[in-house]
């Protein structure tokens, strides 16, 4: 009988080493410090939480808007990579994981494939460092950048990639780490769109500042969770100043009803509802100028 | 005897999950591509059991920022071992705006795209024809800005 179970266990155990290598096994993970999980009572709740989270920002549009409208690109928009060994605490990687997930969707929609290296090397660090590395899938990658092949695929597994981790994170007790990442890709898009706005000044960009109006409510709101935490509500605070200077940025709606065409074969829907935002040249200029002071400090902390 | 079939049971749980987990990535994977031309954002995997007689089906719910002058494309990929065939319903507020299958003609969508005038917050409802169970993949890609 012990011999039975003797051989079962081994079985297990060469069956689970013959899996694919390509993407490590969830229940794989190290213990998870204290320090990175949540604590303390929510003040609203994971299923709201969740409502709000998806999308909120997402490293893809604003980059492609910046590509459209015809601005070059240029690596001073760019968080350096130089100061890993400063994000030293949880806190730190998560945020500066998300500014550089979205320096990430800068560079693919550039296809700037030679600095792509370098940022998902950084990106793997503080993957790593927060035990969420299994879900970036970095060979793959590195190989696509470095072949500069396939920019599709590298896209797709960029940003598979991020969604991964922020699924788990989300669902293993630890939005706070999360929240921070969406707080980061956030900050890089504004951040970028601003720097754009304030060399190469266009109504589009502008209305897509303004705009953040919305989401930057929301994610006070999933930052406020975690206030108790002296980071955390710094960071917070931070965002408020921002916060503050859209004050008199005001948003209307037109109201009008959806409609469904279908344009060779495919289905359409066709808003009428429309939102216009209204944010005067000064206003412009003073979010521009405090989103780069703040962004600037946050990275460098 | 009884711990060997234990272990073999936990054997084929543990099995059984990752070939799940497995089989959902190639699914959103294969239907992230089915989308065509345009850039992956999201992917919303659903499982569902089957509705009670007589019941609402069930359904999940995923909520997301859409932003203003953005075409988006609304994919849905029904798991080819699943009973129910999926339906993704786009929803703002009270108000449906789109869906992958039209009562009116009864006529099913690979994906629609949405024309988004109006930056705000957007829900997106999953579930199956017939309250059937099902597995089925829902994907939010970006087309292009207007």
């Amino acid at each position: 009988m012990i011999k039975r179970i003797f051989y079962i266990l081994i079985g297990i155990t060469v069956l689970y080493s013959c899996r694919s290598g390509g993407e490590k096994p969830q229940d794989s993970l190290l213990e998870i410090p204290d320090s990175v999980l949540n604590e303390g009572v929510l003040e609203i709740s994971e299923e709201v939480m969740q409502d709000i989270v998806q999308n909120i920002s997402s490293p893809v549009e604003m980059a492609y808007l910046v590509k459209e409208l015809g601005v070059p690109f240029s690596n001073k928009y760019l968080s350096p990579t130089d100061n890993l060994e400063d994000m030293n605490n949880s806190f730190k990687q998560a945020f500066n994981l998300g500014i550089y997930g979205a320096d990430l969707g800068y560079l693919n929609m550039y296809n700037k494939t030679s600095i792509v290296i370098d940022y998902i090397s950084s990106i793997k660090v503080l993957s790593d460092a927060l035990k969420v590395g299994q879900f970036f899938d970095f060979t793959t990658l590195k190989r696509l950048a470095q072949n500069n092949q396939n920019l599709d695929s590298l896209m797709y597994i960029s940003v598979h990639s991020f969604n991964q981790m922020d699924k788990y994170l989300r669902t293993n007790n630890r939005s706070n780490l999360s929240a921070l990442i969406v707080a980061g890709v956030w900050m890089e898009g504004l951040y970028l769109a601003t720097q754009v706005a304030k060399e190469a000044p266009h109504p589009q960009l502008a209305e897509r500042i303004g705009d953040q109006k919305i989401l930057l409510n929301d994610l006070i709101l999933i930052l406020e969770n975690y206030k108790s935490d002296k980071q955390f509500k710094a960071l917070i605070d931070d965002l408020k100043v921002i916060k503050d200077e859209f004050k008199d940025v005001t948003i209307t709606i037109e109201k009008g009803e959806p409609e469904a065409i279908e344009e060779d074969g495919m289905l359409v829907i066709v808003q009428n509802d429309v939102s216009i935002v209204h944010i005067t040249d000064e206003r412009l200029k003073s979010i521009i100028n405090k989103t780069e002071e703040i962004r600037n400090r946050l990275i460098n902390l | 005897m009884k711990l060997t079939i234990k272990l073999i049971v936990i054997l084929l749980i543990i099995f059984g999950v990752n070939l799940s987990a497995q089989d959902n990535a190639q699914l959103v994977a294969q239907c992230a591509a089915n989308a065509g031309n345009v850039t992956y954002l999201k992917d919303f995997v659903v499982k569902l059991d089957a509705g009670t007689p007589g019941g609402k089906a069930p359904t999940a719910k995923f909520s997301m920022v859409l932003s203003k002058s953005t075409v988006y494309r609304f994919s849905i990929c029904t798991s080819p071992s699943s009973e129910g065939e999926g339906v993704l319903q786009l929803w703002e507020m009270n108000n449906m705006l789109g869906s992958s299958f039209m009562t009116a003609t009864g006529k099913d969508y690979p994906f629609f795209d949405f024309k988004c005038q109006k930056t705000g917050v957007y829900h997106v409802f999953i579930s199956f024809k017939d309250g059937k169970p099902g597995d089925c993949v829902g994907i939010l890609s970006f087309v292009k800005k207007l």
